[in-house]
């Protein structure tokens, strides 16, 4: 379980690991190679918000117009910023450059810092007919966007198929649950009011992964059925894992059904 | 000789998309001092550098204050019926400085589909002037030092109805 949390905790860092420049030259593409070679290590020597680091993309794409990796790269810190508007802008180059390479991130992106559901769905969707293999997660590890798609489609309120896509999702083979995947499938089944599955999901959750919000979910379903002694063990469960940060994180936003502080009382 | 002209006019395009977007003032968001806009009395520590909100690890985070804006902002805002068929996100970004205090206030908008868009006055005037009334910000340390950070809020608007706040 350790070793796949720390795996787990390292993907954000492989997900923004640069592309192999030698590949471009494996396919006979010396200008995607040439630009590749010029920002190589770059994003080691310069600030991501930095016009040093936005200059050196913009003399990759001078060598070539079409290294979607650098549409890619200098779009971050527009989106760390919250600038949704160039974000999008040079997003929306990188994807045409490189739909499989980048629709994923795009649609990743546009649920996790904007909650664009839609627009995320549709990203994920359109990558989904163009792999035939495992879809891939969003870039900070935590969500399958096959998961990542089924919580967008929950948000707008299509709760049955969200769930159908989790289940699905959960039961194919070679799939590698993730942290959050079985909390997520609980919150729609309470939602639902399907509590047995609700509770199922939680239990779930809190062997692979054991957090305060599930914690508190089990602790609610016992208080509406009547069963105040488990209510109490699990709520003073949930305040203690809160107070220790075993809890939903991301460093940038909040995670969908993210629980606060006001909720546990 | 058309294959040629075609590459030649491609790579072209391509130029001219990377010479419009190669003049920068500083570093990406950074917000100057605008004596049009900015209150004189709103000062950095440092004027050289001015963190990001998720920058700092420390326990009084944006993200343990996140309940409380939620219920200013969905306790103050009110909708407008005359903006009713308003949609799209608005970002308010602005600095907090190794006090506490916020100014450089910047407002930023698009529609559904991420073109720049200006709201209906109504919607902006209200989440502006609730962001500035905010004292909720943390003072953040970098290298044991207050430092100066930018934050922002981004809020979605569906048919003129306050819905969900970001990050």
């Amino acid at each position: 379980m350790k070793i796949i949390l720390i795996l787990l905790s390292l993907l954000p860092i492989l997900a923004r690991t640069q592309p192999n420049c030698n590949a471009f030259l494996y396919r006979g593409d010396t200008l995607q190679y040439r630009a590749c070679k010029l920002v190589e290590n770059i994003d080691d020597k310069y600030y991501q918000f930095s016009k040093e680091f936005q200059e050196a993309y913009d003399e990759a794409l001078k060598i070539c117009p079409y290294f979607s990796y650098a549409y890619r790269e200098k779009s971050v810190a527009y989106l760390k910023s919250g600038d949704f508007l160039t974000w999008k802008e040079l997003m929306d180059k990188a994807v045409q450059y490189d739909q499989r390479g980048n629709l994923g991130y795009r649609g990743w992106c546009r649920y996790q810092f904007f909650r664009d559901y839609a627009g995320a769905i549709a990203d994920i969707e359109k990558l989904d007919s163009l792999v035939h293999s495992d879809i891939g997660t969003g870039s900070n590890g935590d969500y399958n966007l096959d998961i990542a798609k089924a919580i967008c489609y929950s948000a707008l309120g299509q709760k049955d198929k969200a769930v159908r896509l989790i289940e699905e999702k959960l039961k194919e083979q070679n799939y590698h649950v993730g942290l959050y995947d079985y909390y997520q499938l609980g919150v729609i089944y309470f939602e639902l009011k399907d509590y047995d599955n609700a509770l199922r999901s939680f239990n779930k959750q809190i062997e692979i992964n054991n957090l305060a919000e599930p914690q508190h979910y089990i602790a609610e379903i016992y208080k509406l059925r009547g069963d105040l002694k488990s209510y109490g063990e699990h709520h003073t469960l949930a305040l203690s894992l809160f107070e220790s940060n075993r809890r939903l994180f991301d460093p940038y936003t909040h995670h969908s059904n993210a629980l606060f502080r006001k909720d546990y009382d | 000789m058309k294959a040629i002209l075609l590459v030649f006019l491609i790579l072209c395009h391509g130029c001219h998309h990377a010479q419009q977007i190669i003049k920068y003032e500083g570093n990406v968001g950074e917000t100057a001092f605008d004596p049009k806009v900015d209150d004189k009395d709103f000062t950095l520590c440092n004027e050289n550098w001015t963190g990001q909100y998720f920058h700092f690890t420390s326990n009084s985070r944006y993200i343990d204050r996140k309940a409380f804006i939620d219920s200013v902002f969905f306790y103050e805002f009110r909708a407008n019926p005359s903006a009713e068929k308003e949609n799209g996100l608005i970002r308010i970004r602005f600095i907090v400085n190794c006090k506490g205090e916020t100014g450089r206030f910047r407002v930023l908008a698009i529609d559904p589909g991420y073109k720049e868009k200006t709201f209906h006055e109504s919607i902006v005037s209200q989440l502006l002037r609730i962001t500035k009334g905010l004292r909720t910000w943390q003072i953040q340390k970098m290298n044991n030092a207050p430092a100066d950070y930018y934050q922002y809020l981004i809020f979605k608007i569906v048919n003129g109805q306050l819905t969900e706040i970001m990050p």
